[in-house]
């Protein structure tokens, strides 16, 4: 391993000089940022959480692909819904060796929590990954065959119906909130704190109805415990044909995208900034990036350059409209 | 498949040279981090996950799950001798492991651990291995009002931790409950009790409290005393160290209290083993026939919880297994382990892989019998570090808080919350207030108000949810006869003392 990383380092110092030596001064100059030591890669969840998992996975992609010559460390700095890592982050300011892994949750935190002080803006946007879609799911054994169905049981009985999800910032609550504002509807909205209890709720007959990833929606309806109605997608998911989108099910409402993307410090140079882009964007480009996302069931959502700050910005104004309709304060 | 021919495929799979090493990398691991506070398995399980691509998964799926189930037997090790828990399941044993510890008996209350470890994880082996299909769908009737029935009957034990005063018991309950309600509210996403800190946002972990409580509030009344601390008496010779046959006859219930309560704590996803070892804690108590000597060094006190959390391990891996459903921070990882390995936890993950399900189930067999011969020998190790003099042993124990705290959090804040609950520790000592009902508030107080609201949003608002359905009506009743009890006991005795006056 280590005597590898010795002949790989000796070899590209052996490109650098010899690189150097066709190259004149002023190109030298210019010479491309690439990171020296392991480089910090921050979280917001513990061990075995979203964005820890992809983290991990990340780290080995990037070594599989041989992408990075040095090591990627995963740094969890969990609590304060993300808040945490977001001021752990800031503080690195002008570091060139730490970068983090960011999904709406970050964006969504800073909306609603005075004491969250770092907005996604204030660090450097990198890329953004991908996007996450969902599906909605009832029992197999559920009398709702359709979103329809479902819409107008609520409809009947006003509050009666209830949905499993996170907190009320999370996408669930926002999907739902969406929902019964578009259709005039309403149902209740129960929070869990893990993704286990949600399932475990819906499995049980204690709720109805719940948002849910594709990939761990799939082996419940493989196995016939589970049905799924719609899917929240941009495009249609692979895995799931004949399931229409919200929209050819009759609903034409607007969620903010749920994302994962990389983040740098605040004040990351230009050129360090570069070098991440072309690295992920590299990765996206790797057959074990494309697994991945078809394994996950995953939405190619790859963006980097000006377009991503947008992004972000349009993603955080529709949070705060769906947070004030849906009576949440919000403090930016 | 039936269970005979596929125990015998586990085995085959278990037995060979590469499992058994992996297995016995696994439960070596899982001691060591279990002796380390602060480091527990789910980070010690995310740091060798990347390792894992290049491995055969059967094989990596039993070394991750021997790192799981062998930091329960570790965990009691600090516990005992130094009053510093090494896992949250392992905070209830230092009530009465310490003063095992202090009274010359650290020895039997390390070897009890290790033997309640093995009977309960073995039983709850047995238990993933026989009935883990029909205990699914236990786990999925819990719900929010069964899981805030569990938490009542888990906060009445406050009266069964009270010692001499209840009021003070109750008071220090209060706080505990106070703590648990930092932090961002799930449901409304407000922050509650934060004091405008973003290290609050999150919450405060109770271990950290724990940790102070405990360790640094008992070093610093330690250290107030004029005379040189004296040392604890350590008996010698291995025999004197283990448990005595009377011990184990002591420990008869709790081996079964533990393993039973363990397991079926294990298959509910919102619980999780720290509460599973305070309810066998409280349970143990409460059958007890000397209920006032539990705090002062009992051995069932130490067995009961030691072994709940190990049976804890097999019924968590039930939901994990049989519906791809976690329940704690190291199931989740382990599920996303077999995700990326190309599995497909689910309802038909048994049926499908079968080899890599008894294999496992074959391997947590072989496994515990490793922890069991691997931490017998080590008990005789780890007391001689009670030989060590007070100046010495204290700065260890400080050391050791610390550095467990910062591993778990990496975060400076957390170690200025340890020297506040230090110092409230000390405070609690002095004014004799119990520290255990306030950890017990802390631990079961943040469950208990979810399971609450989640149940009142269900109904509706209305609270007959709670009492309507079978399970938690039973459980209510059972927290009702324990809060009445020791008021008549109560009663009763003021009632003699009034006639002995009068008379």
């Amino acid at each position: 391993m280590r005597a590898t990383e010795n002949t790989l380092s000796r070899r590209l110092a052996l490109l650098a000089a010899s690189a150097l030596l066709a190259a004149s001064p002023r190109a030298w100059a210019q010479a491309p940022w690439k990171p020296t030591k392991p480089v910090d890669l921050v979280v917001h969840t513990g061990p075995g959480g979203g964005s820890d998992v992809l983290a991990r996975s990340i780290a080995v992609m990037l070594e599989k692909e041989k992408l990075l010559t040095v090591r990627v460390q995963v740094i969890n700095k969990t609590g304060g819904n993300s808040a945490v890592a977001a001021a752990y982050l800031s503080e690195k300011r002008g570091d060139t060796h730490t970068i983090g892994l960011f999904t709406s949750v970050w964006i969504a935190t800073p909306l609603t929590s005075a004491e969250a002080k770092v907005a996604v803006r204030d660090l450097t946007p990198v890329a953004r990954l991908m996007l996450e879609p969902a599906v909605f799911a009832v029992r197999a054994d559920s009398p709702f065959k359709t979103m329809r169905d479902f819409i107008e049981a609520a409809r009947a009985n006003p509050g009666k119906l209830k949905q499993s999800g996170g907190s009320l910032t999370s996408r669930d609550s926002i999907m739902r909130q969406a929902l019964q504002q578009h259709t005039a509807t309403k149902w209740a909205y129960v929070s869990f704190q893990g993704g286990g209890e949600r399932v475990a709720a819906l499995l049980g007959g204690h709720v109805d109805m719940m948002v849910i990833e594709p990939q761990e929606a799939g082996e419940h309806i493989r196995a016939g415990k589970m049905r799924v109605l719609a899917q929240i997608a941009e495009k249609p998911l692979s895995g799931y044909p004949g399931v229409p989108t919200l929209k050819e099910a009759g609903y034409d409402v607007t969620v903010p995208p749920q994302m994962r993307g990389v983040l740098a410090p605040p004040a990351t140079p230009r050129e360090v900034l570069a070098f991440w882009e072309d690295l992920f964007a590299k990765l996206h480009a790797t057959p074990s990036w494309q697994k991945y996302m078809l394994d996950n069931q995953l939405e190619e959502g790859f963006l980097t350059g000006p377009e991503f700050p947008k992004a972000i910005d349009k993603v955080e104004n529709e949070l705060r409209t769906q947070y004030q309709q849906a009576g949440v304060k919000t403090v930016r | 498949m039936d269970v005979f021919n596929g125990l015998m495929q586990g085995f085959a799979v278990a037995l060979s040279p590469g499992a058994l090493a992996l297995c016995f990398v696994g439960v070596l691991l899982g001691t060591v981090v279990g002796v380390l506070p602060g480091l527990g398995p789910p980070a010690t399980i995310a740091m060798l996950l990347p390792l894992t691509f290049k491995m055969e998964p059967t094989g990596a799926m039993i070394m991750l799950a021997g790192i799981y189930y062998g930091a329960k037997y570790g965990g009691s090790t600090t516990s005992i001798l130094l009053n510093v828990p090494g896992e949250s399941a392992s905070v209830v044993t230092c009530l009465d492991g310490y003063q095992m510890a202090r009274k010359g008996r650290a020895g039997a209350a390390l070897g009890i651990s290790a033997i309640a470890s093995f009977i309960a994880g073995s039983f709850g082996v047995v238990a993933l291995m026989l009935v883990a299909p029909p205990l699914a769908k236990l786990s999925l009737a819990f719900s929010s009002p069964e899981y805030f029935a569990l938490m009542v009957l888990g906060l009445a034990m406050v009266v069964l931790l009270a010692g001499e005063s209840l009021t003070k018991a109750l008071l220090s309950m209060l706080v505990g409950l106070w703590i648990a309600s930092m932090g961002t509210d799930l449901f409304s996403a407000t922050s509650r009790f934060t004091f405008g800190q973003t290290s609050l946002l999150g919450g405060i972990d109770f271990v950290v409290v724990a940790i102070g409580l405990f360790a640094v509030g008992e070093v610093m009344a330690n250290m107030e005393s004029s005379e040189p601390a004296q040392m604890l008496p350590l008996p010698k010779g291995l025999r004197n160290l283990m448990p005595t046959w009377q011990d184990m006859k002591d420990c008869r219930f709790a081996f079964v209290n533990g393993s039973v309560i363990g397991f079926l704590i294990g298959v509910l996803p919102g619980a999780g083993s720290t509460i599973a070892s305070f309810l066998s804690y409280g349970v143990e108590k409460a059958v007890s026939r000397h209920p006032e000597k539990f705090g002062t060094g009992v051995i069932e006190g130490v067995a009961a919880p030691e072994g709940a959390n190990n049976a804890e391990t097999g019924g968590a891996l039930v939901p994990l297994l049989t519906l791809g459903i976690p329940g704690s921070g190291t199931t989740a990882i382990l599920l996303a382990a077999l995700v990326l390995w190309g599995f497909k936890p689910g309802p038909l993950f048994i049926e499908e892989s079968p080899a890599m399900f008894w294999g496992l189930v074959a391997s947590m067999y072989i496994g515990n019998v490793m922890l069991l011969i691997l931490n017998l020998p080590l008990v005789g190790v780890f007391a001689q570090l009670l030989k060590l003099p007070g100046y010495a042993m204290y700065p260890l124990i400080l050391g050791v808080s610390m550095i467990g705290v910062y591993t778990a959090s990496g975060s400076v804040f957390d170690l200025g919350l340890l020297c506040v609950f230090g110092l409230v520790g000390y405070a609690m000592r002095r004014l004799h207030f119990p520290t255990g009902p306030m950890v017990l508030g802390l631990v079961l107080g943040d469950a208990m108000e979810k399971a609450l609201r989640q149940s009142l949003m269900m109904s509706q608002g209305d609270l007959a949810i709670l009492w309507q359905r079978p399970i938690p009506a039973a459980l209510l009743a059972i927290a009702g006869i324990l809060l009445v009890v020791p008021l008549f006991k109560k009663f009763n005795a003021v009632r003699v003392q009034v006639i002995d006056q009068e008379g």
